[in-house]
């Protein structure tokens, strides 16, 4: 990993950190299907983590359906008679 | 309550970067992919230029499997196939991919065209031709198919259908191709007149003219057919006229010519024509009948004066061997062993020259031939002029 990137890694977990240290009243949640009681600094990060993860998946499985039909496609075309 | 709206703008905000991070990813990753067949690419066209076509050939079937799109890279294959003179592998090659399924008519037609030039490597002229002829009739590749046709029928030596399909071919591209049909006019005319249809040569020679009416063959045709009839007075007038239309074939016409001038006894015409000659021509052979002429008329002197004058102005090994020949009989004693070592090595120098060269390809040919045995032009190949030949 590039040191930019170490030094942009620390100071967010750095702010997390703090943020989570001055919000960390507890909140009541009711999300339907269940009530939870969670510092307001944890359900942030929570959110953070799980939209990142929801959209990484997303963008994955649509090309990895892609590069399959690809790939199928090719075996059918692939009936060479190249061998000498 | 208000961070809760917070939340609920950070998940999609969140989301959208995840999906980013998550492309970028995987773009870097294909891009890897690209960059590896495109180094194959190029290790295979270094291969190719270096002349390692057994290597060349290695990675380009080694890309050909790995790529989706591969017929452009089947199309090189088996040119280079054909290239090397593997005709059946590029023949192979070739009939697999117009059997492929899913391909588009463009490319299909390509491969056709490509299996075509294949057979006609291989010499399955009859099958070639079959081909050609379905492209054509399905409009495709036409101007290329009816080329390769009429390169067929020309090495069949069927000049009528060379000559319907150079018809069809001149209609196609707009291009004139009357120059190279009034050759096969010229080829089935000297054909008839071999077989003594001497009628159905003329007619032939008739139609050579109306496709193009300098045609010098056409006229060197006419002026042999009537010569060889006894009318020696009207070949003159044909052999004259071809001199005029391509002035650069006075070698191969002059003998005819003055031997028609001979046979109608019009020796003051050959002289006023060959005088006229020498301002416009800077060969020698109008130099060497001229002075065939004197010497018959007014006597070795004026032959020799005429000529060493001449050669003054064109300097050739011709006619040095001409004034050489002339002069030996006075010559006597040690000064003729030495002409005669002279004579010897002009004539071993002529020997070895080349006459004619074509001026497409420059293949060099001590006959004269009409179409280019090398590269199959018509009339490219013309006498060559310089000190050694004309
Ligand atoms: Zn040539």
């Amino acid at each position: 990993m590039r040191p930019l990137a170490i030094v942009i890694l620390v100071i967010f977990v750095a702010a997390g950190l703090v943020l989570g240290a001055l919000n960390a009243d507890l909140v009541d949640y009711d999300l339907a299907f269940a009530r939870m009681q969670l510092p307001k600094g944890a359900a942030l990060l929570g959110a953070m983590v799980i939209g990142w993860l929801l959209g990484g998946l997303t963008a994955w499985v649509g090309v990895s359906m892609r590069q399959r039909r690809q790939r199928r496609q090719l075996r059918a075309d692939q009936k060479s008679p190249l061998a000498p | 309550m208000n961070h809760l709206y917070v939340l609920a703008a950070l998940i999609p905000v969140a989301f959208v970067l995840g999906w980013w991070a998550s492309r970028q990813i995987g773009v870097r990753r294909s891009g890897a992919e690209v960059s590896e067949l495109s180094s194959d690419y190029f290790r295979g066209l270094n291969y190719l230029l270096n002349e390692e076509q057994d290597k060349a050939i290695e990675v380009f079937l080694k890309l050909a499997e790995y790529n989706r799109d591969t017929v452009e890279t089947h199309l090189a294959l088996g040119n280079l196939f054909r290239r090397r003179g593997e005709v059946d592998r590029a023949i192979r090659l070739h009939q697999h991919l117009v059997s492929r399924p899913g391909l588009t008519d463009a490319m299909k037609t390509v491969a056709l065209l490509e299996l075509g030039e294949d057979y006609m490597r291989a010499g399955l002229l009859d099958r070639a031709e079959a081909l050609f002829s379905d492209l054509v009739a399905m409009d495709a590749h036409a101007p290329s198919a009816l080329r390769h046709l009429i390169a067929i029928y020309q090495h069949e030596r069927d000049w009528h259908k060379a000559i319907e399909h150079a018809r069809r071919l001149e209609v196609m591209t707009g291009e004139d191709e009357a120059p190279m049909i009034a050759q096969f006019y010229c080829e089935l005319a000297d054909r008839s007149r071999q077989h003594g249809a001497r009628a159905e040569a003329r007619d032939y020679l008739r139609q050579a003219f109306e496709c193009q009416p300098d045609c010098v063959r056409a006229f060197m045709l006419t002026g042999r057919l009537l010569s060889e009839d006894g009318q020696h007075a009207e070949a003159v007038t044909a052999y004259e006229a071809a001199i005029n239309a391509d002035i650069a074939f006075t070698p191969d016409i002059l003998p005819p010519l003055l031997n028609s001038y001979a046979r109608s006894q019009q020796m003051e015409r050959a002289e006023g024509f060959l005088r006229d000659m020498l301002g416009r021509y800077h060969g020698v052979s109008p130099v060497l009948a001229l002075t065939h002429l004197y010497r018959q008329r007014d006597g070795e002197r004026a032959a020799v004066d005429f000529l060493t004058a001449q050669l003054r102005l064109r300097p050739s090994v011709r006619g040095l061997m001409a004034l050489i020949d002339a002069t030996m009989d006075k010559i006597e004693g040690e000064a003729r062993e030495n002409f005669l070592i002279l004579r010897d090595l002009t004539r071993k120098l002529l020997e070895g020259q080349a006459m004619y060269r074509c001026s497409r390809c420059g293949f060099g040919a001590k006959a004269h031939h009409w179409q280019c045995p090398s590269c199959k032009n018509w009339s490219t190949i013309r006498p060559i002029h310089g000190v050694a030949s004309e």
